[in-house]
């Protein structure tokens, strides 16, 4: 009786940037791309097909849930009543929009999460002009919740400007993979089935930022990568994790991680977006060498050396 | 199985060219309205009439149709954002109404249960139509999201609009007045009056309930536990020992009945009804009886005898079952499924008599 044809979860694909920077050009080569396959394209804000972009975080009982204010559910529920469903969800969301109530709504709700499976955030950039907005709460979130970030209008700057840009794009978001683009040129299979949030995924971590040994924070969200070898006690672990989400869940953009606890065979990886928390029992590790714990934050007023210690209090 | 129960048997099946999403009966019980995602509304008659359709498939989805109480009218919204309203007690039905909200979707309608006041959602607002004047007696501000909800007070005086942050009851008699607000920490997706007015209450998206009497709003119970969200609400017609209705409730696979208990320390009482291995989409209690019927996405409705005991599952929708809507004279049970399967069950005519009191 249950249903088990055509059951595959639709990849949707969130398009983020300031106005301006090139989300049109981008979608609709995108939309050119997909030809011939049914793309449906949620704009934010803009008439009926439209969601909400504010997120009023419920910080006393750290509950995120409640503030999603379903209208994005709506619209995806509303979608996929079709035996025909579509191929591909593409949800821009307006320059001034916070991606992380978009994201959330595709981990908490049971329906969006059945029907649906969140491929990657694309963060487009103009790489002239985004410096008049650098220090907006817009392009920080933009920049620290994106998978891929396209630098956009390449031909308006030099490659100095570009390398600059690039560094200081990685201290915010060490995990972001970044292309340099004119017109928003980019070859389709870099931003289209990145499947950035499938846990299956291999923690990838800008080996230069791994290799820096002090990090300066200049930038109001950061990145903090942790590197630690050693097994976990569950318990601490667990402890530890819930009074930092509690505690600073809303500082928290995104994080991820792959941990070694002690007395299993299995690596644990998990990721999460502000409080909400998805981890799981992975793969066997191929060897002891393998055997180490990386976590990354990318969030604000995080204290690098209080989470390493932290940390490192967790280990058996 | 229950002392006298009488199988319901299918009796007719129809199909649209895709998912059913809203199905409703007309009071007189000659004949089932059914729209589709494909944007298809037909008429279709209990006997040996030919179906009629009212719209054929546009290509744009029927979210939400609706039957006046006095029969005279259908209406019907959806994603191109009109609401169309036929007027069927002529010999053949009639368009009378075309009313265009591009690009906002129609997701939500309900008729006044005692005027020809169409009650319609419009992105973050609500309006309401007349059918005397034929022209949009007021347009209602949700303002804290869109509308994922509304319901009207049995006597007509109460329109209710819920989403985020909770429900907005208006009167109607002064709709330019601030509604009234029943504050949810969490967006509201289902909301239903209960048959005697005493009772409103809201289904939740963070897997909670909450109901008020409405004489006393500010004292509200609300249920926690529930596996998911409360996707849809049902309140029973017959009153329990202490005066109450049951209200029947369903969130991922479970359906939950509660009944006031005369403790008030023990507020509600609760049962589970667990038969469903799918989502359970509608939920309905059969006019004037405790009969429960809940249709799910596992391919059946299931019959609860008195709300709790199992007694009969049917099938015929094997993708799963989207709508439900018991003929007003309750012999008659019909529903929609997700690949446009349209059937319609019987109790046998022996069963006439038959009292489930």
């Amino acid at each position: 009786m249950v249903t088990t044809e055509t059951n595959h979860a639709v990849p949707v694909t969130v398009l983020t940037g300031y106005l301006g920077a090139g989300k049109t050009t981008l979608l609709n080569r995108i939309l050119t791309h997909e030809h011939g396959k049914k793309v449906a394209v949620i704009v934010n804000e803009f008439g009926e097909v439209g969601i909400d972009n504010q997120l009023v975080v419920d910080t006393d009982n750290g509950c995120i849930c409640c503030t999603v204010r379903g209208d994005l559910i709506r619209i995806i529920g509303n979608l996929m009543k079709r035996r025909d469903k579509f191929d591909h969800l593409v949800i821009e969301t307006t320059g001034l929009a916070d991606p992380a109530p978009v994201i959330q709504t595709f981990f908490m709700d049971e329906d969006v999460q059945t029907q649906t499976s969140l491929d990657a955030v694309v963060t487009v950039v103009d790489a002239k002009h985004i410096w008049q907005h650098w220090d907006s709460d817009e392009v920080q979130e933009q920049i620290a919740f994106a998978d891929v970030i396209l630098l956009n209008k390449t031909d308006l700057v030099t490659e100095q400007e570009l390398d600059e840009l690039e560094q200081r794009i990685r201290s915010i978001n060490a995990l972001t993979k970044i292309y340099r683009t004119r017109d928003a040129q980019v070859e389709m299979e870099n931003i289209l089935g990145v499947q950035a949030f499938d846990l299956n995924r291999a923690l990838e971590i800008d080996p230069q930022f791994l290799n820096e040994s002090a990090h300066e924070h200049d930038e109001t969200v950061y990145s903090i990568a942790l590197v630690e070898l050693g097994a976990l006690d569950g318990e601490k672990l667990n402890s530890w994790l819930g009074e930092l989400l509690r505690t600073q869940g809303p500082d928290i953009f995104r994080m991820k991680g792959i941990l070694n606890l002690a007395g299993e065979d299995c690596r644990f990886v998990f990721q999460g977006i502000h409080m909400l928390f998805d981890g799981r029992r992975d793969r066997p590790w191929k060897s002891d060498a393998e055997r180490k714990n990386e976590l990354v934050f990318i969030g604000r007023n995080l204290d690098e050396a209080r989470l390493r210690e932290d940390f490192r209090a967790c280990l058996v | 199985m229950a002392a006298n129960w009488q199988d319901f048997q299918p009796i007719w099946r129809g199909e649209l060219s895709e998912y059913v999403t809203a199905i409703a009966w007309l009071p007189n019980g000659k004949s089932l309205v059914a729209g589709s995602a494909a944007g298809e509304v037909m008429l279709l008659p209990t006997g040996t009439k030919e179906a009629i359709a009212l719209q054929t498939a546009t290509g744009q989805s029927i979210d939400c149709l609706a039957v006046s109480g006095d029969g005279r009218f259908v209406a019907a919204g959806g994603q191109d954002g009109t609401v169309k309203i036929w007027q069927i007690n002529s010999p053949a039905p009639e368009l009378i109404t075309t009313l265009e909200n591009k690009p906002a979707w129609v997701d939500h309608m309900a008729w006044s249960p005692t005027a020809n006041h169409l009650a319609f959602s419009l992105g973050r607002y609500g309006q309401v139509w007349e059918a005397d004047a034929n022209a949009i007696a007021t347009t209602l501000n949700f303002e804290s999201s869109s509308v994922l909800g509304l319901d009207w007070h049995p006597d007509g005086k109460f329109l209710a609009l819920c989403g985020h942050q909770g429900a907005r009851v208006w009167h109607i008699d002064d709709w330019d007045d601030d509604p009234q607000w029943l504050e949810i920490p969490s967006a509201s997706v289902a909301i239903a009056w209960s048959t005697d007015g005493r009772y409103l209450a809201n289904g939740n998206l963070d897997g909670t309930l909450m109901m008020v009497e409405w004489q006393l709003p500010e004292n509200p119970w609300v249920m926690r536990g529930f596996p998911g969200k409360v996707r849809q609400l049902a309140w029973s017609q017959p009153m329990t020992a202490i005066g109450s209705p049951l209200l029947a409730s369903c969130s991922a696979e479970s359906v939950v009945v509660w009944e006031r208990d005369a403790d008030e320390s023990i507020g509600w009482a609760s049962q589970v009804l667990e038969a469903h291995e799918g989502t359970v989409q509608a939920i309905a209690f059969q006019p004037d009886t405790l009969l429960l019927a809940s249709a799910a996405e596992d391919g059946w409705v299931c019959l609860w005898h008195n709300a709790q005991q199992l007694v009969q599952v049917l099938d015929g929708a094997p993708n799963g079952f989207s709508c439900l809507s018991w003929h007003p004279h309750g012999q008659l049970l019909a529903a929609g499924g997700q690949n446009g399967e349209l059937l319609m069950w019987s109790q046998s005519a022996a069963g006439k008599g038959f009292s489930k009191h």
